[in-house]
């Protein structure tokens, strides 16, 4: 029998109890089982997969890892060596990285093992993964709706138990977004707690690499495999990891929550609402201290994501020139033209989108009015949440203002873009914040809760996660995914 | 319609894109309408901020020892290449002419 936890997986191959390949070969039969309905996945590395569990089997050192034997789905942004990755581009359909990512070593060095690349809106840029050049991914619970995006696919995966651990990456809410449609823990960690070696560069100054679980203990031990300072990523912390698994079943030593004062709340949907309100109560009686926070950024921070990420999107996209790597229009036969027919053909409608507006934002005459502005709003974000911060451990919202909506529902680019209403500020302010499920909706889609807290205080959220977990007692819903 | 903000021929030559007059028809109101939304944050009153344009994020980010390390070699740097020419990358004529 395969438990349902990664902790548990884990313990039971190092001990011997189970070997890697039964545990990897009931997952890839999980995924053929699956997969044909939700498309989580873009590659499925069956022979991989097999070939490092029967290394593990035989006595690899990893066997002892805190990931002994764990399949881990990753998403298709991050590089594998020799493991195509896609970005669910055509611009790079055929590219087969020559490296490996910081935390896909890092995996592998704790005895994980890579089964797949999962789906995601074209290089991250969407929030359905609608988006993608390939397919669009299902959503489990109910396969008209969208899984949420942009790691769609690693939700939907880990989700539908076709993999225990998934890696996202949220520039915007990718993780915490996908996380709560799908009814799983999802962090987003503290910017430079993981290295971005190895992710595709959308923002850089927003990614950050993230774990989707269906656990908050599996949430803490995912983490603590990839967090840590990487030489080859500058901006990531020389701060110490700290024991997460341990860390998270010791007792808050203080409950000051801060709700945001104002509309926020006004005009969502009222399932999510009442799901929101009824964690409140639940925390009020465990003596929970409450403060209603000012955050008069809160509502401009959208429109300076929508800036801000384009902007960088549009220089790291720079690189996608039919060059060195990736499609090349091979029709014309003069440079300047190759780059134009290259990416032209190559990026998909929102990804052009964003390039133009990114473009048109840091272009001559304009950069002041808008890139120079949203970088000032940004400040002014991070300064509200520094001050709110001092003043109370975590910061609460639902994570997103409804719960998943139905393919096409979006069709309207800005309509889309404020689905991440909740989420862009914590990017934008670079502290951690967690999505966990909460509630279910009358038609049976997942509701999620956002925990927001301070720079590397990863191990407080995890806390408070844990804590509401057990009160929600979630884990039963996902018996309702066949 | 084209668009009244975004000169859309001036930004896709920056881009190195080319659109049909299709896609720009579709694209142009799309723009405006964001580009109008992202405006809000005009509302809200900036002057005592300054431009940031990383988190701040409070820690140290000590420099790696100045040591030698290994690199890709060049068979790796060409694996994926569209096309090339013995140990380069090739790109077809650099030098405006015909097409």
């Amino acid at each position: 029998m395969i438990p349902d936890s990664a902790v548990r997986l884990a313990h039971l191959i190092r001990t011997g109890e189970l070997r890697a390949q039964e545990v990897v070969e009931y997952f890839l039969h999980r995924i053929k089982e699956k997969d044909e309905q939700l498309r989580a996945f873009i590659t499925v590395c069956e022979k991989e997969a097999l070939a490092q569990a029967q290394a593990l089997d035989k006595g690899a050192p990893a066997r002892q890892g805190l990931l002994a034997g764990v399949p881990v789905a990753v998403k298709d942004n991050i590089v594998t060596r020799g493991i195509r990755t896609t970005c669910a581009s055509r611009i790079l359909e055929n590219f087969y990285p020559p490296y490996e990512a910081t935390v896909v070593e890092k995996l592998k060095r704790a005895g994980a093992i890579i089964i797949g690349k999962t789906n995601l809106d074209e290089f991250a840029m969407g929030s359905s993964t609608e988006n993608s050049a390939f397919f669009p991914t299902r959503n489990p619970w109910n396969l008209d709706c969208v899984p949420g995006g942009s790691s769609g696919g690693s939700a939907a995966a880990v989700a539908a138990r076709e993999v225990p651990l998934a890696l996202g990456s949220d520039t915007g809410g990718s993780v915490r977004q996908p996380a709560a449609f799908c009814g799983l823990v999802g962090l987003k960690p503290t910017y430079g707690r993981v290295s971005r070696y190895g992710l595709v560069a959308f923002a850089s100054s927003l990614d950050q690499i993230g774990p989707l679980t269906r656990s908050v203990e599996d949430c803490a031990l995912l983490t603590q495999v990839i967090a840590g300072q990487d030489h080859r990523d500058s901006t990531t912390a020389a701060q110490p990891v700290p024991d997460y698994l341990t860390e998270l079943a010791q007792p808050l030593t203080s409950l000051r929550i801060g709700l945001i004062s104002g509309e926020l709340l006004e005009g969502i949907d009222p399932e999510v609402r009442t799901a929101f309100e009824r964690i409140i109560n639940y925390l009020e009686k465990e003596g929970a201290q409450f403060e209603e926070i000012e955050f008069s950024s809160w509502k401009i921070a959208l429109p300076c994501y929508y800036v801000i990420a384009p902007s960088e999107a549009s220089s790291n996209l720079a690189r996608y020139d039919g060059v060195r790597y990736g499609f090349r229009d091979q029709k014309v036969n003069q440079l300047r033209a190759m780059y134009e027919k290259t990416r032209t053909k190559g990026f998909g409608p929102e990804v052009k989108r964003r390039i133009i507006l990114g473009t048109f934002a840091l272009s001559a005459g304009y950069y002041e009015a808008y890139y120079g502005q949203a970088t000032r709003a940004r400040h002014l974000i991070a300064r509200e949440f520094s001050s709110a911060l001092k003043k109370v451990d975590f910061i609460l919202t639902p994570t997103t203002p409804e719960p998943a909506f139905r393919f096409g529902a979006k069709a309207d680019p800005l309509a889309m873009y404020l689905s991440d209403i909740f989420t862009v500020t914590a990017n934008l302010a670079g502290v951690p914040a967690i999505s966990i499920p909460v509630g279910m909706t009358k038609e049976g889609l997942p509701i999620g809760l956002q925990i927001i807290g301070d720079f590397f205080q990863e191990s407080q959220l995890f806390r408070l996660a844990f804590l509401l977990e057990k009160k929600v007692e979630f884990r039963k819903e996902y018996n309702k995914i066949i | 319609m084209a668009s009244k903000i975004i000169d859309l021929d001036h930004v896709c030559l920056l881009a190195a894109l080319r659109l049909t007059e299709k896609e720009k028809e579709e694209l142009a109101p799309q723009l405006e309408k964001i580009v109008e939304w992202v405006r809000q944050i005009a509302q809200v009153d900036l002057s005592p901020t300054e431009e940031a344009a990383y988190p701040a994020v409070d820690f140290p980010a000590p420099m790696r020892a100045d040591v030698v390390q290994s690199s890709f070699g060049v068979e790796e740097a060409l694996s994926n290449a569209p096309e090339r020419d013995k140990e380069f990358f090739k790109v077809p004529q650099v030098i405006e002419g015909k097409e």
